[in-house]
């Protein structure tokens, strides 16, 4: 059986391109430009796919881009859209969402569960008993959803771009398709794009039965090619829309982000159905669906049917499916006036039956509800929405086209801020006030009529162009006088349901009259407990019957009732193309190779790659021993971490040291040059944001190191506070252009002084001080820092030269048993040491006196960032108190975690942990937690629950904890 | 100084292409990565060059403009422009008080500003460490379209004006200009950010028919 026909004028499928591919197992023909749907249609297969909740059969409902019922899987890919997605050679492909096939479906009984499954029954049940939620849980879990997700699906890279226009208009309909020619004989850059595979829009398919609108379509198609500055771009949405006119379009190949000077939104409108008992049956389907069919893909919609209207489109549909052969038996006419006489007449002379004042009533299924055999026919009464069926009358049919109205695509516009009213007249919501910048043109803007949308393109680009600064005249649009659109109710009362306002979630009227009795009232409300408009097609054929339907329970204008909120994307995404390319930035150090050549264990430190340790191949090294190793070597010998990544700031200038004190907690005002000191940084409520070195380098020179992650936010706020307290400084971040590296250990001095001019003996060259010179021929910075180890040397060298002393540094320590360390043995080399991190041991509430840094904050200062913070909290008593800690010698239970809690004999959360690590050479377990200030001195102890809930014994204890050496003796 | 004590930022992302290498003022660097008539075909479609070796020079604070016209440069009008030295050398000026000097192969104008002391207040030495591209090609476009918001057909780098931009996902400087006859694009970069720089652009140039190209193909010094 085949339902195709005869070439059409301007069809959209490749008859020289015959295809052949596979449906639920059966072989099927079609050509190329075949979606899947037109194809399957044109070989008389009519059942495409089963609804989501009751898997009831469906078919072609919209056939443009919202036909959720009818999605499909190749077995790679699932969810495909068959109303619109191109048909090619060898798919094989099933409907999603059954079981043992589309025909035989083994949850279809789910349909007659209907009356069990009320909407929102599942807020209402299976949580009690509590034991059997796991059970359901499993069951809901498998229930839900469409396709299933395939998670071996290959990454296919889908690029994001941007692109720039003057003017981005969105549908290239007969509005659009003027505006953009108007704009562009201007000279304007224009970017039209349209959601079909080619432009046109209803010109494309809406033809009455006449030749008059392919004629128009064919000469802005002309137009359009003939002009330069357009761009069109079809088979392609616009996702949605931000600020500055920035609009992704999302293409199959990925999303180009359109920043344009303006955008005229030519979008059209969604067809809506009217709605009566089973009017989801395949085989029932949207006029326009009916007229894409036969104009696009040269396909017969059925062989006998009705139409069924609530306003003039339902009579050019009746003229376009008779002009393909089809019988159509009757226009059933919910309008009690019904069309013109001169529409009316054009029907009736094609012989067919027009009934005013009617509805059907409900469509009969053939056997299995696989399709119609006939629709009940009753007189319709508008203001009560019910039906006489007293006098009924039975059509035979095999399928009935639906026009009821019109919602307008105005998703972007309301994302752009677009205060839409509704028109009475229209019986649509409207544009009322646009957002600077933004036009709308055509059905979407309430013009119906064909020239009047032509001249409302021309009229949105003339006021688009003048936006633009050039001053054109732009044409008034005079309304043409028309029938409504759309009907304010096209609902049709059954006692038994299966009337469906949502085919997305299969929501019938009475959903929505349950849900306002249980006072889900409002629009928003009734769209979270119905789920209507939360499907696939987000609402697209649904929402503007739901608004009536709430309207009316609720006696209220459709206006009151307001639209639910349409966010971006207008339309499903894959995630693929959001992802786009994914952009991650790293930053390297400039010995990362040398780090990798030499089993660096390289891990994310923010945004940079760093060692954690090093276990190069063949070592045999677990990460704990290589940890330890790495440990000893700084204790007993020497090591050298590459500290590259610390942040380092130079400030310059008359103010820098004046500029220092304001802004870290310490003085720096006299401060000699040649010296170093702790930089620690609050914000303004006092908590600690970071610490660093400070090194005088000259009487208005600073170098200034911050910790790794904060080198970025520690610049952007000193730039910020130099502007803001107006000083005379220079400020210049060097953290990309410095390498550094700390040699560390008893042998650093011996390492060092063999490759430098600078003296680095104990007299020359103490703790904290800094000094310039040459290390491996390379102009350096030196300073004596005391984070790992007493005895460390921190060595800042440009960049580029890093990896050269880094070589130079390894080589001159091979004598005394140099090894690199990473930041694992970096973390336990200054827990040893008794140095808390910032952000790590800290959290984002913790002031200095919590983390016993008191010292470092020079409170006599007239004034630092989060001095009057401190000031006040000086005046509280402390809740908490960071301590160093030691587990019991010999400990081997199970060891505290990070974040494990600190519980008092009343099973109190007193504290947590902030580190812990074994130190093997103080041969103890040792950390950081917070505990009450009474139990931070030396000695006093407390209990850490582990993860199992063990406790464990902990005792404050001093730091550093090299003192636990002394007392065994060592 | 030893042999090749500098690095290029981009050195280990090449490596794995085993490019010719060779050093240009003390810096290893790929000076080829194909035979030459590859290289121009590859450049004739979408090619990149690390061309970080070019010595640079740094400098900023409120005297540094009045500094470096003392010195004899010539300095571009407004921020965010950029113009050439007669020897060739580019001075970019990347805000009211901070400037950037490059010079060509075949200069030294950075040199003897590096080597000059700083002895006037307000002037103040920046030690640069930019990883610095060449593009260039038929396709630049389609491949900016990707990486860059910028419009760059729109003519933000006409007339000598260069953009401080995000380029995918990194703050880069970036200007438009005529070598070998042949319009290019130069980029800048924090060179910490360089190799991953190099491999997501070579990654996309590559998908789009290009590839890299080495120094000598701009540069004909070895």
């Amino acid at each position: 059986m085949t339902s195709r026909i005869a070439k059409k004028r301007g069809e959209w499928i490749n008859r020289d391109k015959p295809l052949t591919f596979e449906y639920e197992g059966q072989q099927v023909q079609g050509y190329e430009g075949d979606t899947i749907s037109s194809a399957l249609w044109a070989n008389g297969i009519r059942v495409l796919g089963r609804s989501f909740k009751y898997h009831r059969a469906r078919g072609l409902l919209s056939f443009a881009n919202h036909d959720v019922n009818a999605l499909m899987t190749d077995g790679e890919d699932t969810n495909i859209r068959a109303d619109v997605w191109p048909v090619s050679n060898g798919m094989q492909l099933a409907a999603v969402n059954t079981e043992g096939g589309v025909l035989k479906d083994k949850n279809k009984y789910i349909d007659h569960l209907s009356p069990f499954l009320p909407v929102g029954f599942y807020y209402k049940t299976f949580y009690k008993p509590k034991r059997l939620f796991p059970f359901w849980e499993d069951k809901i879990r498998k229930a839900a959803g469409l396709g299933k997700v395939n998670f071996n699906y290959p990454r296919i890279i889908k690029p994001k771009r941007y692109a720039h226009c003057d003017v981005l208009i969105i549908g290239a309909g007969a509005a659009g398709l003027s505006a953009a020619i108007n704009a562009a004989a201007e000279g304007f850059n224009v970017i039209l794009v349209d959601e079909n595979r080619q432009a046109g829009g209803s010109l494309s398919y809406d033809h009455a039965g006449e030749q008059a609108a392919a004629d128009t379509l064919n000469t802005l198609l002309e137009a359009v090619e003939a002009e330069k500055n357009i761009r069109l771009i079809t088979d392609a949405y616009a996702g949605g829309y931000y600020g500055d006119h920035l609009v992704p379009i999302v293409e199959k190949s990925g999303i180009t982000k359109v920043r344009a000077q303006t955008v005229i939104v030519a979008a059209g409108v969604f067809e809506q159905p009217p709605v009566f008992r089973y009017n989801d049956l395949p085989g029932v389907m949207l006029g326009s669906a009916t007229q894409r069919l036969v104009h696009r893909y040269a396909v017969k919609p059925f062989d006998k049917g009705v139409v069924v209207t609530a306003n003039d489109h339902g009579y050019r549909t009746a003229l376009d499916l008779a002009s393909v052969g089809t019988e159509v038996v009757a226009v059933i006419d919910m309008r009690a006036d019904g069309a013109s006489q001169e529409l009316t007449q054009k029907v009736k002379d094609k012989g067919i039956a027009v009934h005013k004042g009617s509805c059907i009533y409900e469509a009969v299924p053939t056997k299995g509800k696989l399709g119609v055999k006939e629709v009940v026919v009753c007189p319709y009464n508008e203001t009560t929405a019910e039906a006489d069926t007293s006098r009924s009358v039975r059509l035979v049919c095999d399928g009935v086209a639906m026009s009821a109205g019109w919602a307008p695509a105005g998703a972007l516009l309301y994302q752009a801020g677009t205060k839409m009213r509704y028109d009475n007249d229209l019986e649509q919501f409207v544009p009322g006030e646009l957002p600077e910048g933004v036009f709308a043109a055509g059905k979407v803007n309430g013009v119906f009529d064909l020239k009047a949308r032509l001249q409302d393109g021309r009229r949105a680009a003339g006021e688009a162009m003048n936006y633009l600064g050039k001053a054109v005249s732009v044409d008034t649009v005079k309304p043409v006088s028309m029938a409504r659109p759309s009907h304010p109710y096209p609902i049709v009362n059954h006692p038994k349901g299966k009337n469906f306002v949502d085919f997305d979630e299969d929501i019938q009227v009475k959903d929505f009259i349950n849900a306002a009795k249980e006072g889900f009232d409002n629009i928003e409300l009734m769209k979270r407990f119905t789920t209507v408009g939360m499907g696939p097609s987000q609402g697209k054929h649904s929402n503007m019957n739901a608004i009536r339907i709430l309207a009316r329970i609720r006696q209220l204008p459709v206006e009151k009732i307001g639209t639910t909120t349409a966010r971006p994307f207008f339309h499903p995404t894959p995630i693929g193309h959001l992802g786009g390319r994914g952009f991650h930035p790293h930053r390297y150090t400039a010995m990362h190779q040398w780090h990798v050549d030499n089993g660096g264990e390289m891990m994310d430190a923010g945004i940079w790659l760093r060692p954690a340790f090093y276990a190069p191949q063949g070592s045999g090294l677990t990460a704990s021993e290589a940890v330890q190793q790495e440990t000893l070597a700084v204790r007993n010998a020497v090591g050298m971490i590459d500290g590259s990544t610390l942040g380092k700031i130079e400030v310059f200038g008359p103010d820098a040291a004046a500029f220092l004190e304001r802004f870290y907690t310490g003085k720096f005002v006299d401060q000699k040059v040649g010296g170093s000191r702790i930089a620690m940084l609050l914000d303004e409520a006092g908590v600690m944001v970071d610490d660093g070195v400070a090194v005088r380098m000259a009487d208005e020179q600073f170098y200034v190191s911050t910790n790794s992650s904060n080198a970025a936010t520690v610049y952007r706020e000193m730039q910020r506070n130099v502007q803001l307290w107006g000083m005379q400084v220079t400020l210049v971040n060097l953290t990309g252009a410095m390498a550094a590296m700390t040699v560390a250990g008893p042998e650093s001095r011996s390492v060092v002084a063999t490759l430098t001019d600078i003296d680095v003996s104990a007299e020359a060259m103490p703790d904290g001080a800094f000094r310039s010179g040459q290390v491996a021929g390379v102009d350096a910075r030196v300073m004596r820092v005391s984070f790992v180890a007493d005895l460390a040397f921190e060595i800042h060298v440009p960049y580029k030269a890093g990896l050269h002393v880094w070589k130079s540094l390894i080589e001159a320590g091979q004598s005394a048993g140099i090894r690199p360390f990473g930041t694992d043995a970096q973390r336990l080399l200054r827990l040893e040491m008794g140095h808390h991190l910032v952000s790590h041991d800290t959290d984002g509430l913790t002031n200095p006196f919590e983390a016993h840094s008191d010292s470092l904050v020079k409170m006599d200062k007239p004034f630092f960032i989060g001095k009057r913070s401190l000031q006040i909290l000086a005046k509280k008593p402390l809740g908490k108190k960071l301590t160093t800690f030691v587990l019991e010698p010999g400990f081997n239970g199970e060891l505290p975690q990070e974040c494990n809690l600190v519980i008092d004999a009343g099973n109190n959360i007193t504290g947590r942990v902030t580190s812990i690590s074994f130190s093997r050479h103080l041969n103890r377990h040792i950390g950081f937690a917070f505990v009450p200030p009474e139990q931070s001195s030396a000695g006093s102890g407390f209990q850490i629950r582990t993860d199992s809930g063990a406790m464990v014994a902990a005792t404050a204890c001093e730091a550093p904890f090299f003192h636990l050496l002394e007392s065994k003796g060592e | 100084m030893q042999d090749a004590v500098l690095m290029s930022p981009v050195a280990f992302a090449h490596a794995l292409r085993k490019p010719v290498s060779g050093e240009v003022n003390g810096m290893e660097t790929a000076l080829s990565f194909a035979a030459a008539d590859v290289e121009a075909t590859r450049n004739e479609t979408l090619s990149i060059c690390d061309v970080s070796n070019l010595n640079r020079f740094g400098v900023k604070g409120p005297q540094s403009a009045a500094w470096l016209q003392a010195a004899g440069v010539t300095l571009p009008e407004g921020t965010n422009s950029w113009t050439p030295q007669d020897n060739g050398s580019l001075v970019m000026r990347l805000g009211n008080s901070e400037f950037l000097v490059e010079d060509q192969p075949e200069n030294s104008l950075c040199q003897t500003l590096n080597d000059t002391a700083v002895e006037t207040a307000g002037v103040h030495k920046v030690i640069r460490n930019d990883a610095a591209f060449i593009v260039s090609g038929k396709l630049t476009s389609a491949l900016f379209s990707e990486v860059c918001e910028i419009d760059l057909e729109g003519g933000a780098l006409e007339d000598n004006r260069l953009v401080m931009t995000v380029i995918a996902g990194v703050s880069a400087t970036m200007l438009k200009q005529s070598l070998n006859n042949q319009p290019v694009y130069r980029i800048w970069c924090d060179g910490t950010f360089g190799p991953y720089l190099w491999k997501t652009l070579l990654g996309i140039i590559e998908e789009q028919g290009g590839g890299p190209v080495g120094f000598n193909f701009y540069y004909e010094i070895n």
